[in-house]
């Protein structure tokens, strides 16, 4: 019987939210998704799927690409060929995929954010989020996909119950690769996720020199400063002031975006903020598809300015 | 140590406002400049540095037209000690494609090679796929979003991948392998204008990418370049500076973070 291959990520023993879009797209495309999971106490979205597959190894080795491709030659030895093999757009999800279409020599389309039906196209962001992409496998099949979180999960329906598990088991194991340990970041004394009132800055800001000048600023204004990765990867901002899905998830009351273009990593960061207001002067800039207010404008003149009207008593 | 190192020149589109033309057959970026690729930069960094430390040497390739030279003089005023282009006019899409490429191309003119580093993605495309396809395919193991390696030995590594949320991975790696490389990982070196010129003295090797085509088939196909579909949008403050800074400064007061 035909089906759709959910992989999915369990992380500390987490489900993690984005499976739901993986489970979501099946269902948009109309196929029986089978989930695909590691061995382990913990909540998954079982009554969403028609089928499930526990693999008997921990979370750490599922989510281990060599190991992965060995589980994956298991499932479809006992199932058949699925249509199609789903993964989350994330740091796991992506390395597991790219792993596996290099390994099966099967057509390969990543951060998947819409499908058009009728089409049986794929859309696919490109050109900084600027451009996108209609996508059609051409490859002999199945077609590996991974999914931008929070484009599909709507489409998941509840089926009232959950499947039986089928198992597998004697998996074998990659020792070219091993995980060690996790290793968290390290605790400091600011928390952007707390803060009513973030002025963030991006790569619009130039150079490392011009910091100091939104750091006032965002005195002036009683703000914190965060900052988008560019700015963080290049050592303007701590990494503990990193908005985005490498770094933190935040939602102030109001979140001042000054040089961010906008990247989906960033605003998968900051979209629930109560109001986003967005400063650049790129006027196709995608924050401003996500903003609630915008001033199209060179950022320094109109941090200048600010600080002109805010000390003017 | 010999490490293979993967550099790409790609379009800054950041700032720069894109046409797509012939109704959705292309996306003219004839006005837009080039660069190297972000996550290539601090991946040739990286490589950089493990052979400084460990003795070595850094090989850097680039495939695409004859422009890329620009990114292997680079890379090359940045420590590498070759420069190889597989020049072709063609833009594979398909990671696959490329990856095909790639692997016939190192097995034909037989590089030795450690390790390979790409960057996790390149900025174009964004399809993060190619390392992870390369590795496969050449039956060695692979790490991708490389954001610390803690060391490198002759026959394994021990990296840091970073995951989500600030939380970061260590796990041990058997050499040979590929690698992908984060941004943030390091802080890539400045590149003077007169590193380059004297990059321009060592000899770059090219190679046509025609000859290298052994089952070299696009799995994907591109039917259409479309802008992303419009949300709503922001309210634009327009007018003269000042009146929209006074704007913003109300809608802080409104929203009670600023009095």
């Amino acid at each position: 019987m035909s089906y759709a291959l959910v992989v999915a990520e369990v992380r500390r023993g987490v489900f993690e939210e984005r499976n739901l879009d993986s489970i979501g797209i099946c269902a948009l495309l109309g196929k029986d998704s089978i989930l695909l999971v590691p061995d382990g106490d913990y909540v998954g979205s079982e009554q969403l799927v028609n089928g499930l597959i526990k693999a008997k190894v921990e979370e750490n080795v599922f989510l281990n690409p060599l190991t992965m491709v060995n589980i994956l030659e298991k499932v479809i030895a006992a199932r058949g060929k699925p249509d199609m093999i789903v993964f989350t757009s994330s740091a796991s999800g992506t390395e597991l995929a790219s792993y596996a279409a290099g390994y099966f020599n099967l057509p390969i389309i990543t951060d998947v954010n819409g499908y058009d039906k009728e089409q049986g196209i794929f859309y696919k962001s490109y050109y900084s989020d600027k451009i996108f992409g209609e996508f059609r496998p051409t490859g002999e099949g199945p077609s590996i996909v991974t999914v931008r979180s929070g484009s599909f999960r709507e489409f998941a329906v509840d089926k009232g119950s959950a499947p039986s598990a089928e198992t597998v088991e004697d998996v074998a194991v990659s020792s070219a690769r091993t995980f060690m340990e996790y290793v968290e970041e390290e605790k400091t004394d600011v928390d952007i996720t707390k803060a009513e009132f973030l002025l963030s800055v991006g790569r619009g800001v130039g150079n490392k020199d011009e910091i100091p000048d939104y750091e006032e600023l965002a005195g002036l204004l009683k703000a914190v400063i965060s900052g988008s990765r560019p700015v963080i990867d290049k050592l303007w901002l701590p990494k503990a002031r990193q908005v985005g899905t490498s770094g933190k998830t935040v939602k102030p009351k109001v979140y001042l975006a000054m040089g961010i273009s906008g990247a989906f990593q960033h605003i998968a960061g900051m979209k629930d903020s109560d109001c986003i207001i967005a400063v650049n002067k790129d006027p196709e800039a995608p924050i401003f598809q996500y903003a609630h207010y915008g001033i199209i404008a060179d950022i320094h003149k109109v941090r200048d300015k600010l600080k002109d009207i805010l000390k003017t008593p | 140590m010999n490490l293979i190192v993967f550099t790409k020149r790609v379009p800054a589109t950041q700032e720069e406002e894109l046409r797509i033309t012939g109704e959705g057959k292309a996306v003219d970026l004839s006005k837009v400049p080039f660069k190297v690729n972000d996550w290539d930069n601090y991946s040739v960094e990286e490589a950089v540095r493990i052979v400084e430390k460990s003795g070595g040497a850094v090989t850097a390739v680039s495939m695409g037209d004859a422009e890329s030279d620009e990114v292997l003089r680079r890379a090359i005023a940045m420590g590498a000690k070759d420069g190889f282009l597989i020049e072709t006019g063609d833009i594979l899409h398909d990671p696959n494609a490329r990856a095909t490429l790639i692997q016939n191309f190192l097995k034909k003119e037989n590089v030795p090679f450690d390790a390979i580093f790409t960057g996790v993605q390149s900025e174009d495309d964004q399809f993060a796929s190619v390392g992870g396809i390369l590795a496969a395919k050449m039956g060695l193991p692979f790490v991708s979003m490389v954001i610390g390696i803690d060391s490198f030995e002759s026959d394994h590594a021990i990296v840091r991948r970073e995951l989500e949320g600030g939380l970061q991975e260590r796990v041990k790696v058997m050499l040979p392998c590929v690698i992908s490389i984060q941004t943030g990982i390091n802080e890539p070196r400045y590149v003077s204008i007169m590193g380059i010129r004297k990059a321009s003295k060592v000899e770059r090797k090219v190679f046509k990418a025609a000859d290298y085509q052994e089952n070299v088939a696009s799995k994907i196909e591109v039917a259409k370049w479309v802008y992303p579909p419009k949300k709503a949008g922001a309210k634009i403050l327009s007018g003269e500076l000042e009146g929209s800074c006074k704007e913003l400064l109300g809608i802080l007061k409104e929203k009670g973070v600023y009095q």
